[in-house]
């Protein structure tokens, strides 16, 4: 088939005449698979009894016994949490505030009961530099950016941290 | 002190995020990484701290080859029957 087109491209046929050609051709490769496909499924119409005869049923009986019910399904799949980097959720400054103090509310050396905006990392938390850069990196992955550390140097206070978030993601009050 | 400084935190921030897939977990890793660095944290010489970061940053070498060991040895496992892994 292939020698019979080049034969056609050498005798230069003009463009709608070839077009017209190649759809034929992919017409009949069309229908020889179809018929391919249908000879197949009569093979295999034939041999499933054949095989099918030690055991009535296709599938196992183990999945069908621990098969989850609809409720446990739902709470599993449909409720998971999930976190686009791309498209968020709308946030305000509360939510933040909120975000920022949870953070540092779970980070271990930090005492919750200390913890406001207003607290100075390094003279009222107690932390040191080495504490400060983990705090930083557990903002970093709690908004999904990463801050430079020019700028970390700045963030000295929760209320710092807060800010240069809202500026990062244009909210404004 | 300002160019040293950031040097030393950029390391510091490298070899935690390197951290995160150490074998022993990433606390014993995090602890371990704070005694060294507070160990020398009252270095104040400019030339010693350099070295000191040079050092760092042949660490961070250093584990970057043990997570490909680490890797190659699960793929070996991985594609190796029992027998082999019994002799």
């Amino acid at each position: 088939m292939a020698s019979f087109g080049k034969v056609l491209c050498g005798t230069l046929f003009t463009n709608p005449c070839l077009r017209v050609l190649s759809r034929s051709i992919g017409a009949s490769k069309c229908y020889l698979n179809q018929s391919k496909i249908i000879n197949n499924l009569h093979i295999q119409t034939c041999t499933a009894p054949v095989a099918g005869a030690g055991s009535s049923r296709w599938y196992s009986n183990t999945t069908a016994a621990s098969r989850l019910s609809m409720i446990e399904v739902e709470t599993r799949v449909l409720k998971t949490v999930m976190r686009h980097y791309s498209v968020k959720p709308p946030m305000t400054i509360e939510q933040i505030k909120k975000r920022v103090l949870l953070v540092l509310q779970l980070y271990d050396k930090v005492n919750p009961d200390k913890l406001s905006l207003e607290s100075h990392f390094i003279n009222d938390l107690g932390l040191d530099s080495l504490d400060h850069v983990e705090v930083i990196m557990a903002i970093e992955d709690e908004f999904g950016f990463e801050i430079p550390d020019e700028d970390a140097e700045k963030l000295h206070r929760p209320k710092d941290i807060v800010q240069y978030v809202c500026d990062r993601e244009d909210i404004y009050d | 002190m300002g160019a040293e400084r950031q040097a030393v935190i950029d390391l510091y921030k490298t070899l935690l995020y390197m951290g995160r897939d150490y074998p022993q977990g990433y606390d014993f890793f995090r602890s371990r990484l704070k005694k060294a660095f507070q160990r020398n944290s009252d270095i104040s010489d400019p030339e010693q701290i350099k070295m000191l970061v040079k050092r760092g940053e042949f660490v961070i070498k250093e584990i970057e080859a043990l997570y490909m060991l680490k890797k190659y040895r699960t793929l070996k496992d991985r594609y190796s029957t029992e027998k082999e892994n019994n002799q």
